[in-house]
């Protein structure tokens, strides 16, 4: 399932941002203008939880809520991966819930993106190399970008959805 | 059972009585017990109406090779807590489920670390180790280094598949759900069997996101395992923290800064108030009622914010540390956020009064998702969940730690155990979290925030109640490294009463219940 080279060249961690809320203004208008124009109008992404400490459910929770409110910008959080164009991993990948990852990610449509929130879901964090964890979300699927943080702040989510915006303006 | 053997289970029946009673500093009583007696003591302890809040083993303990078991008994109303110590002879045990049913999941989770068989137990099903885990493979043995392994599912034996329990009959019928949802939620397995639209049976099985939180922990040095606590779960951190440093201070006979006790009194109740708002809004969201929802959300994220002033993280992470506190908090954060709490509580209670006046959401708590009061003891329910249906526990009161003895804390109860009842439970808990950061900051004195710690070889335990209940941890340092660290979280206790709680409910509303019961999937699979 892993392109040789693909997870050790292509994701990169996404830039950190300055936490205001005009920073997440800014941010959120320019992810609806290239959303707008790659995905024409909107981003479906179906959130699966590989082994996080669920804070990171806690943040992509808040990006619904009356402060964030990402769905004006053309996001939603949808409920079966077979509406989904990305997937967000969060948590190192344990190995009881390895099989379950793969099988959302199989019947997602192309273009099949994925991103890995979190330090545990960018490389295993605390977990790496110990019996119950497989280790970050590229040890087991094509990872397009990586969001460091414990947890990564909404900001910090959304800069990191510019930044995958940015990778397939170049594909 | 003969005379005889009658006479000294009941002379131990009076030792463990006794233990509740003696003064002792630590506020835990450790008993020995051999093999013979315990079998004679164990259908005796309903009688005493002693509480198994938690069941762990140990291997190599104190030098003495093979098992120990750690009967943990909490008897309300009683400070002590008393632990029997019962050492294996070889990797055999019996049961206690059949009269402490608290004991069925401790068991198998024992079974799976260590590969103790406990002969007559009812329910040998694996529990954390799913079927990704090869046969014969028990991560806490101290044989097993923790290292990657390949595992195989062709080297399971059929035997250990999991196998569901099956509700027969006409018109049963059964709804898988899980371990992915249609929301972002934490990964677990619902099978209902269900008649019509009523749920018949509920059998939820756990642990996907098993991540060898507690064998991570050995070998570890002390100061270095706080990371560790504070990834139990993540909206639960700071009262895993503490009770992780806690623990270890008990066992270094470290005495905690008074400021740093007040500011983590004030982290701690944060915690509480964020964690409680998530579900008050929860609950609303998940009756359809987003308006409702919208009030305690936008709380919520504000408390989150003021988190972040106050530790440089929202979930109040990397604060905590052995000895006290990382880093001080300055007096002003602490006095915008003593101003804020007047207009919040304010806002609180508005946005109370809203649901309260609102019938189709009342209409949809009330009744739903009943705990009975007479599960509370046998199967451990703690926190809200077991104050709700008017049992009087709350560990800060029950069993203070840090400087909660300063503050008159009430029992927030309620009579009816359902859905509204743990709303308005909650509902209490949140002011009185305010009283309590309000009264903490203004009795907070400059001083240190940080003690040094001379890591101790020993073991200890420390109760911490966090927003879903008491959470337990039990360390045993040896050599200045972490030998065992055991994990016990409310919620680990509580997802046993959503077995019962949702019993002749409609389908709909399960995500109602388990939203009311905030239960950390998280916390449970370590």
């Amino acid at each position: 399932m892993i392109e040789p080279f693909h997870n050790l060249f292509r994701p990169r961690p996404a830039p950190k941002q300055p936490q205001r809320d005009s920073a997440f203004e800014e941010i959120g208008l320019q992810l609806k203008k290239e959303i707008s124009s790659i995905f024409g109008r909107s981003l479906a992404i179906r959130e699966v939880d590989s082994g996080s400490d669920n804070s990171t459910e806690i943040e992509l929770n808040n990006l619904s809520t009356p402060y964030y409110d990402i769905e004006r910008f053309g996001i939603s959080f949808v409920a079966s991966p077979k509406h989904a164009d990305v997937m967000v991993v969060t948590g190192a990948v344990t190995l009881n819930m390895e099989t379950a990852v793969l099988k959302t990610y199989e019947v997602m449509p192309s273009p099949k993106l994925v991103i890995a929130i979190g330090d545990d879901a960018c490389d295993g964090g605390i977990f790496k190399g110990t019996y119950a964890v497989r280790g970050g979300v590229d040890k087991i699927l094509m990872v397009d970008i990586k969001i460091p943080g414990n947890p990564p702040t909404p900001t910090q989510i959304m800069s990191g959805l510019l930044s995958l915006m940015e990778i397939l303006k170049r594909r | 059972m003969d005379n005889d053997s009658l006479k000294t289970a009941n002379l131990l029946l009076n030792k463990i009585c006794q233990a509740y009673f003696t003064r002792q500093a630590a506020n835990e009583v450790y008993l020995p017990v051999s093999e013979s007696d315990f079998r004679e003591l164990v259908p005796l302890l309903p009688e005493i109406e002693v509480i198994l809040i938690s069941l762990f083993c140990v291997e190599n303990f104190e030098g003495s090779a093979g098992f120990t078991l750690f009967y943990v008994l909490e008897k309300r109303r009683e400070r002590n807590i008393v632990i029997l110590q019962r050492h294996l002879e070889g990797a055999e045990a019996v049961s206690v489920a059949e009269y402490l049913p608290s004991a069925g999941w401790f068991e198998r989770e024992i079974h799976d670390g260590f590969g103790i068989e406990f002969s007559d137990a009812v329910d040998k099903r694996r529990l954390f180790l799913h079927e990704a885990y090869p046969h014969g493979f028990h991560p806490l043995l101290k044989s097993f280094k923790n290292q990657d392994i390949t595992p195989s599912r062709k080297s399971i034996n059929a035997t250990e598949n999991y196998v569901f329990k099956e509700v027969k009959g006409c018109g049963v019928y059964q709804i898988p759900v899980g371990p992915v949802h249609a929301g972002i939620i934490e990964p677990g397995h619902f099978r209902f069997s269900v008649i019509g639209e009523t749920i018949f049976n509920l059998e939820v099985r756990m642990f996907y996101k098993h991540r060898g939180l507690e064998k991570l922990a050995e070998g570890k040095k002390p100061g270095e395992t706080v990371i560790v606590a504070e990834t139990i779960s993540g909206d639960e951190s700071a009262a895993n923290a503490a009770a992780f440093c806690l623990a270890v201070e008990k066992i270094a006979q470290c005495r905690v800064p008074e400021r740093a006790n007040y500011l983590r009194t004030i982290l701690l109740e944060m915690e509480r108030i964020y964690s409680h708002l998530g579900d008050l809004a929860g609950m609303n969201v998940d009756v359809a009622f987003g308006v409702g929802a919208s009030d305690f959300l936008i709380l919520r994220e504000e408390i989150l914010r003021f988190n972040d002033t106050l530790t440089g993280s929202r979930f109040l992470k990397n604060m905590f540390c052995l000895g006290g506190l990382k880093k001080d908090i300055p007096s002003k954060s602490l006095l915008t956020l003593n101003k804020y709490l007047d207009i919040f509580r304010n806002r609180l209670q508005r946005a109370n009064d809203y649901i309260h006046r609102t019938n189709s959401a009342i209409d949809r708590f009330e009744t739903t998702g009943i705990i009975k009061k007479e599960l509370i003891q046998p199967l451990n329910i703690t926190g809200p969940a077991a104050r709700a249906t008017g049992v009087e526990i709350d560990n800060r009161v029950d069993h203070p730690y840090g400087i909660y003895h300063l503050f008159e804390i009430t029992k927030r109860t309620a009579v009816n155990g359902d859905v509204l009842a743990r709303f308005d439970v909650k509902m209490a808990e949140i002011l009185d979290s305010i009283d309590i950061i309000q009264k903490s900051i203004s009795a907070l004195k400059s001083g240190s925030i940080i003690a040094e710690v001379v890591i101790k070889d020993g073991y200890g335990m420390a109760l911490v109640e966090s927003a879903r209940g008491q959470n337990l941890h039990w360390i045993y340092v040896k050599n200045g490294m972490i030998d065992r660290y055991k994990i016990r979280t409310a919620s680990f206790c509580n997802w046993q009463s959503i077995e019962h709680a949702v019993l002749g409910n409609i389908v709909p509303d399960f995500p109602l219940i388990n939203k009311s019961l905030n239960l950390s999937y998280a916390g449970t699979d370590l």
